[in-house]
């Protein structure tokens, strides 16, 4: 079963372990990532249909990350997960047609939803 | 003259010895017998020509001329007349006196027996004559040098002068007195001359009257009011001058004299009033360190409000061995000017002060030193703002570490949370495995074989399904990496503790390159991806310090480095370097914070040390950072200087003493004041 292609990129590989461990059941291909630059690279050859990234990361920040991830591949959906939403400025989530943002630490339920979501849309 | 009164000088001119010598009459007409005959108290000087004699007459009390006729003498008479010298002439002819006479001899005498006999009589006459005649020209002589004297001491004396008569009218003035009160004055009341408010004020008409009267009178001071209303001033003084009852006025104008004695007087008197009334304390000490001087503040300040310290010992209260070594012993020693330096003081209830304060050595006009001057502030309140402010910037610090430290908290936050709903299910997948295990243990004990295959297998079943074995060495993992985390926040929160403690003012022996290397690590969090950090310490030996104030410090210029390679740098993902050096350098120890971001403004360079100072937008940064870190620098008694470097960016140095100064505060001599340099800033706050 290929419920979708999921790619989780976050400088912290224990948030991508812990992430990969919350969504055992969901029945997704999971590719994690923690160098954004490395990232990018496998966007252009897995057919990842939602990017999940960290904000705050040294070298690239995740807005700048999806961004360039949605000229890579604009057929993905793109979620970025930060522990100070409101620091994000709302017009460059827009510009990103982002489908959401998810809070850290991340609420296990949301992060399902948000994600079923995106597939589905 | 006193030499002619013990003895008398007769010049004698005898006629002239006869050529080739032979039986020359020496005497014919028996004149140096005549002149022996006045005694030994005669000292007779014969003249061997007429031309001898007039140049030796002067001086002498008598010239006797005997021998010549008169019109060979007339040379020689005249010379003795010239110099005051009476002549008598020995007549040898009948009717040769007139011509005597003629030539201003002062007697004739003949020549002959008798003559020579009324010759002593008249030398003796005309030595008396000639005397009285030459005493009296001497007095008339004085008289005149005298007469001179006072008319220029009348006419040039700036004191104005006037003779009064008995009925109080001019009688005469000097040109001071006509200056003064005008001229043309002689014959005129002295009432009508002189203003009335002047001789009111001097009741100079009862003065008059008590010196009329023959009374000494005191000089009275008469004031009024002189051309152009302005104030004058004048001493009187008034004399009698002779029985008639006329009185010499004397007034002297001290218009000036008085205006300068008042302005002294206010000058001191203004003085007074500040010294007295100054916010500070004063206290004068001689040589001895004795108080000579001390204001009421300073009596306030030394917690004896109201008393006099004159003649204590300051060492009293300035007993501490810090106060004594550096401060107003120095100053009394060798002279050392301290500004601003901080010490501080006991009072006899035990209580103990923390003063700012100043000495200077107290030298007179010739520079030899009298004591020392020092000038102090009670600290207490400005110690405790200090204290405020610096846990405020503290505090500054913490707010702009804590969203560095909040992400750094959050990750493990973060996945620890996540693990932990997911341990929670796999501790369900566990129960669910664990009552397969109890329904197992139950058919085995039941002996019922049939039992037991189901339930092994729908233990079996039930392992496949939760997939046990990935469940179990995850579930492992999960801890494992949970545990790890909330190791990670346990140290974060202990760094941030120990950063935030409330700091005693204690020194201790530290090692810097710590302090330096676990600063840099709390800061490495909020700027890691910005900046590569270059670290290269130097062994250094441990350093007397306060550990936490110096950590402050590099907290503070390691976020300022980062600031400024964030405003280089902005969004662009560009990362700045930060380089950490520390080196010895003699006997100090330097600590290098260089970094590659904007630099400094040439305009901000030598301001960046003020309190309050900030480049930085509202809420990123307090302003007082610098000025803190200035300020807990100096205390260790260092230097903090910051310069732009070259290809960009800046260089921030502390610059610690090896040997601890033992005094907070500035440093000794001219040098309290920190230097200020041109490129460099390194100015006190």
């Amino acid at each position: 079963m290929s419920a979708g292609v999921v790619l989780f990129v976050d400088d912290e590989t224990r948030i991508l372990s812990a992430l990969r461990r919350s969504l055992r059941r969901e029945g997704y291909r999971i590719l994690t990532e923690a160098d954004p630059g490395a990232a990018l690279r496998l966007l252009e050859r897995e057919p990842v249909d939602v990017v999940v990234s960290d904000q705050k990361m040294p070298a690239m920040s995740g807005l700048d990350l999806l961004e360039r991830a949605g000229r890579i591949r604009p057929s993905a959906r793109r979620v970025l997960i930060t522990g100070w939403p409101e620091e994000v400025p709302p017009e460059r989530i827009e510009a990103l047609g982002l489908r959401a943002l998810i809070p850290k630490p991340w609420d296990d339920a949301e992060l399902k939803r948000v994600l079923r979501e995106a597939l589905s849309a | 003259m006193s030499e002619s009164t013990s003895r008398v000088r007769i010049v004698v001119v005898l006629p002239e010895v006869f050529p080739g010598g032979g039986q020359a009459l020496s005497d014919p007409h028996g004149t140096l017998s005549a002149l022996a005959r006045l005694g030994a108290a005669a000292r007779l000087e014969r003249m061997p020509s007429l031309v001898a004699a007039a140049e030796g007459v002067r001086g002498a009390d008598l010239m006797v001329v005997d021998g010549a006729p008169p019109e060979a003498a007339a040379a020689v008479v005249e010379a003795a007349c010239q110099a005051g010298v009476p002549v008598v002439a020995v007549v040898q002819r009948e009717g040769e006196a007139v011509g005597w006479f003629r030539l201003g001899v002062s007697d004739c005498v003949a020549a002959g027996a008798d003559g020579s006999r009324a010759l002593a009589a008249a030398a003796l006459e005309q030595i008396r004559r000639g005397r009285e005649t030459r005493e009296r020209r001497s007095v008339e002589r004085r008289l005149a040098w005298l007469e001179n004297l006072n008319t220029t001491i009348v006419n040039e004396i700036p004191a104005a002068l006037v003779v009064l008569d008995r009925e109080r009218r001019v009688v005469a003035t000097n040109p001071a007195f006509g200056r003064a009160f005008g001229s043309g004055t002689r014959g005129r009341p002295l009432a009508d001359v002189l203003p009335e408010d002047l001789r009111e004020s001097a009741e100079l008409d009862a003065l008059l009257d008590r010196v009329a009267a023959g009374q000494i009178a005191a000089p009275a001071t008469a004031r009024g009011h002189g051309a152009g209303g302005r104030p004058v001033a004048f001493d009187l003084r008034v004399q009698r001058l002779d029985p008639a009852g006329r009185l010499l006025l004397v007034l002297t104008d001290v218009t000036e004299r008085e205006t300068l004695t008042r302005r002294i007087r206010d000058l001191q008197r203004y003085n007074e009033n500040i010294i007295q009334n100054l916010n500070s304390a004063l206290l004068v000490v001689d040589n001895d360190a004795g108080v000579t001087f001390a204001n009421p503040m300073a009596a306030e300040i030394l917690g004896e409000p109201g008393s006099d310290l004159r003649g204590r010992s300051v060492w009293e209260w300035f007993s501490t061995a810090a106060a004594r070594g550096a401060l107003l012993a120095r100053t009394l020693s060798d002279g050392t000017r301290f500004r601003g330096a901080e010490t501080i003081l006991s009072r006899a209830d035990g209580s103990v002060l923390p003063i700012g304060i100043s000495c200077a050595p107290l030298v007179d006009a010739d520079g030899t030193r009298l004591g020392a001057v020092a000038v102090f502030q009670d600290l207490t309140e400005i110690s405790l703002l200090q204290q405020q402010v610096l846990q405020t910037e503290k505090m500054a610090s913490i707010g702009q570490l804590a969203a560095g430290v909040a992400h750094e908290i959050n990750n493990p936050m973060g996945f620890i949370h996540a693990n932990l709903f997911q341990m929670a299910e796999y501790l369900a997948d566990v129960r669910r495995l664990w009552a397969h295990v109890g329904d197992l243990q139950k058919a085995v004990g039941s002996g019922d074989v049939e039992a037991t295959r189901r339930a092994a297998s729908g233990l079996d079943e039930a392992s496949r399904d939760i997939d046990a074995d990935f469940v179990l060495t995850d579930f492992e993992k999960a801890i494992r990496e949970s545990q790890e985390g909330s190791e990670r926040i346990r140290h974060i929160v202990r760094d941030l503790r120990d950063f935030s403690r409330q700091d005693r003012d204690e020194r201790i022996s530290a090692d810097l390159n710590q302090c330096l290397d676990s600063t840099a690590n709390i800061v490495w969090s909020m700027m890691k991806h910005a900046v590569v950090l270059q670290k290269q310490y130097a062994d250094l030996p441990r350093l007397r310090c306060n550990p936490m104030q110096l950590q402050q410090v590099f907290m503070n210029l390691l976020v300022n480095a980062y600031q400024a390679i964030e405003e280089r740098v902005g969004d662009s993902g560009e990362r700045g370097e930060i380089e950490l050096v520390t080196l010895l350098r003699g006997d100090q120890v330097v600590v290098q914070v260089h970094d590659r971001g904007v630099g400094i403004a040439a305009d901000r360079i030598d301001r960046i040390f003020d309190p309050f100072f900030t480049t930085k937008e509202v809420g990123v940064g307090v302003g007082l950072g610098l000025s803190t870190s200035f300020h807990l620098v100096q205390k260790h008694g260092g230097v903090l200087r910051a310069r732009n470097r070259s290809g960009g960016g800046a260089t921030f140095e502390v610059i610690l003493p090896l040997a601890p100064s033992g005094e907070t505060g500035a440093a000794p001599g001219d040098d309290a004041e920190a230097p200020s340099g041109e490129v460099e800033a390194s100015r006190a706050p």
